[in-house]
């Protein structure tokens, strides 16, 4: 039962692999930021399947009392804070892009000469 | 480079991180049998320590407080940020932009959505500490809000609430109060972002000490911040479009 | 102590905030000041902070959660000397670099200020904490905080590619790291680093190495070592002068630091041993590293990519002293890293002057232009003399520490790399010198990198150089000088170092255990007619090999390869190509090969 323990270790490492393999081979400055957003998503499935426990509740106490198995709170604390932490830094590299577009018409990496060494 | 020796890089340097990735995997303890021991250690003592049912929040504003102020600024950073990069929006050319292309139906509902969502919005920031919520999640909501203004009227009545020189002043205010809840810890002689406020009882809305107050602020800060920054990007766009 | 630790990093944020919210109504004299004066507190008060800390390192728990039993429930910040020297010189450069900039630099309707407020209070927090994820939240704000800052003159596109292809580069390194303290907290169940450490153990499966990999990843991107450098030139060619500054003065030995902290705390046992090849892995990075840059510096002609390339060389230098590992390399480490802050600064800063006079960074554009400037010229050559780590310059210390700590084949290679290293980054500015100051010679090959022609950051013409601008490139200057002469230089660097390595110690100090009585401090008896001796060869040689290319007309056409060095090398700058997809084709090709070094001499 090995690979049914590996499951959601492959999934991050594949979504991991996909955003890296956009961010590669990309041909446009968009599709860059948003492949960055699908190697967060990466990092999110790891954290949340390390802090699994088959048959326990929700770490939320409102209408449970306390000594219930939960799952791991610190994880989903974790990740909570750095959903919309992270979106607004894609609105930050997405405010670069815009502007670049302005300046220099276009959104293609390979059109961008200006950093060659 | 040539896209061929980068997507050969890429493969062979991809395969190498996925075996990295796995055979590490194997080595964690077995998926969904976590062990703890933080995340127990907190959960059992949580509602005793804190009054407050919501783990993840008590993690969040209190026992991981000084991450979250970390996160917090992080947001606020690059909102100052996407302000100074697109702080000279070209000139508009045109009359006032029209309001056109959107339907009678999608205008009506979202002028009819917006205060059942600023009302939810504002349940979810105040009743971080009872239920899953908090301030990032219902700022989120509020700022949604008043994106359907937008939406249902248009760019000239959502410039007049997000280009008040007060939403900027709220926002900083809201990261301040953050690091100002903080302080005052210090004021009181313990250290930094300690829960010392009376905590109430479990299960009230004002309950569980600054956790609450470190909630509502957050709410504001991420609130008025996104109103900003879709301000700031459709001033952009919407003036860009104009030429 | 219930205040202080606290204020080095709340203070900045509190006054960013409060400058954010005015920034429309009050006038630009009054919000430099405030800027000014909180990085001036926070200097004085890192530098109290420094000195509390030398007799025992202050442990402090945010939220007052201090330790329960063996369980660590809240964060908290160690403070040793060698992450309070840091704070200070990242209190030290920010102050400068506000001085410089204040009242004249374009200031994007003062959303400046209070951005370097925030990259000052992470870099502090990121140098004082002992939570993992505290340290990767400090890691992602300085990131963000450099991101706009680097993207600051929006009038070009230019800066705003350097700008994304630096957020591209270190944001995936960003996502490594957390992938790696993903796994780490699958493994431990904690988060703070004694604790970690501690629940590690000696364990050396692949877990731990693939942890420990994915880790340093985003933090060795961070230090632009080779191949993870290539967003650092394209950051630096755009970027504004005071925050060039605090890149390549401190952000980037920041990486290097968290290298050195996380692998000694946590993996500190499960690396222990003779053979460790994480060790020998930073050796050969680090040496290649240095020299990769140092070819690099002298091939390029834009003065800010010059120097960007030699804060690479060095920074492979860095590395290579963590790789020797033992106390009096890691003392020299630190030192080193101090030095060069004060003498890469005073060349950036001299730069930024040559940038307000003459309006171009484009070596031939400046050719014999700069021949009025007197007392610039005088800083840019001790700059290149302390790159060339001449004494007094504090290099040169670190350099013999490094040298003198394991004897044998490891002191060859080093004083190698050393000397190779300072003399071809010390040749680009001494050629730079010749060509700019000097007027000797013709203007060199151009390129087209060095035609990112840069905007005048400043909106106002003098005759003379005003004096805030002067000030803090002459200020470096003499620091890079004047930490050579502190008393008892020697010992209080192996106190800092052996507290850094000191796991045993770090550990106890989280627990509020009772430690050992504190190590003999050893004495370093430096080299000095050694020390000399390399930095007179080093700068003859630089010397030497700047002449060799500016004069490069008058030498018969045999001899003539140094010139063909700076001219051609094409193949090797077109890595440099400006595109993310290379950059992190080649970060990934990096990891592969790392890990690959790690498992197999596991």
């Amino acid at each position: 039962m090995l690979a049914f323990h590996l499951i959601p270790y492959a999934v991050a490492a594949w979504l991991f692999l996909c955003g890296l393999y956009g961010i590669v081979t990309s041909g446009h400055l968009v599709h860059t930021v948003i492949s960055l957003v699908v190697l967060q998503t990466s990092t999110y499935v790891l954290l949340l399947a390390v802090g699994f426990r088959w048959g326990a509740v929700a770490p939320v106490f409102a209408d449970i009392s306390p000594g219930v198995v939960t799952v791991d709170p610190v994880v989903q604390a974790l990740m909570l804070t750095d959903v919309v932490v992270e979106a607004t830094v894609v609105a930050l590299l997405l405010a670069m892009v815009v502007k670049v577009h302005e300046k220099a018409g276009t959104l293609s990496p390979d059109d961008l000469r200006m950093m060659r060494g | 480079m040539n896209v061929k020796w980068r997507l050969g890089m890429f493969f062979i340097a991809g395969a190498c991180f996925l075996f990295f990735y796995l055979i590490a995997a194997r080595n964690l303890p077995p998926w969904g049998h976590y062990p703890g021991p933080y995340g127990d250690v907190i959960s059992s003592l949580a509602v005793y320590q804190r009054h407050a049912t919501d783990v993840v929040n008590a993690i969040d504003y209190d026992y991981r407080g000084f991450d979250t102020l970390g996160e917090e600024f992080i947001l606020f950073t690059s909102i100052i940020g996407v302000m100074l990069l697109l702080r000279d929006p070209k000139p508009r050319g045109g009359t006032a932009e029209s309001d056109e292309g959107l339907s009678k139906t999608v205008k009506v509902s979202a002028g009819g959505l917006f205060g059942i969502t600023l009302i939810f919005g504002l349940y979810i920031c105040t009743h971080g500490q009872l239920t899953p919520g908090g301030g990032f999640q219902g700022g989120v909501i509020v700022a949604t809000a008043f994106m359907l203004v937008y939406i249902a009227e248009n760019l000239r009545r959502f410039k007049a609430i997000a280009s008040h020189p007060l939403m900027e002043v709220l926002e900083a205010l809201g990261a301040a109060l953050y690091a100002l809840v903080g302080v005052s810890a210090l004021a009181v002689g313990l250290p930094f972002l300690t829960n010392w406020i009376p905590l109430g009882t479990t299960g009230d809305v004002f309950s569980s000490g600054t956790i609450a107050i470190i909630s509502a602020s957050v709410g504001l800060e991420v609130a008025t911040g996104f109103i900003l920054l879709s301000y700031t990007y459709l001033q952009d766009i919407v003036s860009g479009r104009e030429e | 102590m219930t205040t202080a630790p606290a204020l080095p990093v709340a203070v900045p944020m509190l006054c960013a905030a409060f400058l954010a919210a005015v920034r429309k109504w009050l006038p630009r004299f009054f919000i430099d000041l405030v800027a000014v004066l909180a990085a001036l507190f926070n200097l004085v008060l890192c530098l109290w902070l420094l000195h509390v800390s030398w007799s025992k390192s202050i442990v402090y728990w945010f939220g007052n959660w201090f330790p329960r039993g063996h369980m660590v429930v809240g964060i908290g910040f160690v403070i040793d000397p060698m992450g309070a020297t840091l704070a200070v010189v990242a209190a030290f450069l920010t102050l400068l670099g506000l001085i410089y900039s204040s009242n004249s630099m374009e200031s994007g309707k003062n959303h400046y200020q209070p951005l370097m407020l925030i990259f000052l209070a992470a870099m502090t927090g990121f140098c004082f904490t002992a939570d993992l994820f505290n340290l990767f939240v400090f890691f992602e704000l300085m990131s963000t905080a450099a991101f706009a800052l680097c993207g600051l003159k929006t009038e070009e596109p230019s800066p705003l590619q350097g700008a994304f292809n630096f957020a591209v580069t270190n944001t995936v390194g960003a996502f490594f790291t957390l992938t790696g303290i993903g796994i780490l907290y699958g493994a431990t169940g904690a988060l703070n680093m004694a604790q970690m450490g501690m629940l590690l153990g000696s364990r050396h499966d692949s877990l731990a190495l693939t942890a420990c990999l994915f880790i340093i990843t985003g933090f060795l991107i961070k230090a632009a070592v080779f191949p993870f450098h290539f967003w650092l030139p394209d950051a630096h060619s755009v970027a504004p002068t005071p925050v060039c500054v605090l890149f390549s003065g401190l952000m980037v030995e920041l990486g290097l630091f968290a290298i050195l902290r996380v692998t000694s705390v946590i993996f500190g046992s499960s690396f222990a041993g003779a053979h460790d090849p994480l060790r020998s892995s930073f050796l050969v990075l680090g040496g290649t590293t240095a020299v990769w840059g140092g070819m690099m510096s002298f091939a390029e002609h834009h003065l800010k990519r010059v120097l960007a390339f030699s804060t690479i060389s060095h920074s492979g230098l860095m590395l290579f002293a963590m790789g020797v590992g033992t106390p009096k390399a890691i003392a020299g480490w630190l030192i080193y890293v101090c030095g060069h802050a004060a003498v890469k600064s005073g060349l950036f800063f001299t730069a930024g002057i040559l940038l307000h006079r003459l309006r171009t960074m484009s070596e031939p554009a400046l050719f014999a232009r700069g021949k009025g400037l007197k007392f610039t010229a005088v800083l840019w050559f001790l700059g290149g003399c302390g790159l060339a780590a001449l004494p007094p310059f504090a290099t040169s210390i670190g350099e013999d520490m490094v040298s003198q700590a394991k004897h044998g084949s490891l002191e060859l290679a080093c004083t190698a790399f050393f000397l190779v290293s300072g003399i071809l980054t010390g040749g680009a500015v001494f050629r730079v010198f010749m060509r700019v100051f000097c007027g000797w010679g013709d203007r060199g090959p151009s390129d087209r990198a060095a035609q990112v022609d840069e905007l005048p950051e400043m909106n106002e013409e003098h005759r003379t150089i005003p004096f805030r601008i002067f000030a803090p490139a002459a200020a470096c200057v003499l620091a890079g000088i004047g930490l050579t002469f502190l008393p008892d230089l020697d010992s209080m660097l192996l106190d800092a170092a052996k507290r850094v390595l000191d796991r045993a110690g770090y550990i106890a100090t989280v627990y509020a255990a009772p430690q050992n009585a504190g190590m003999a401090v050893g004495h370093h008896g430096l080299k000095i007619g050694t020390m000399i001796a390399h930095g007179i060869i080093a700068v003859a040689c630089a010397w030497l090999l700047a002449s060799w290319a500016v004069f490069h007309r008058s030498i018969p056409r045999r001899l003539r390869w140094p010139s063909h060095m700076e001219g051609s090398m094409r193949w090797v700058r077109q890595l440099q190509s400006g595109q993310p997809a290379d950059y992190v084709a080649w970060a990934m090709a990096g990891v592969a090969a790392l890990g690959g070094a790690l498992f197999l001499m596991k």
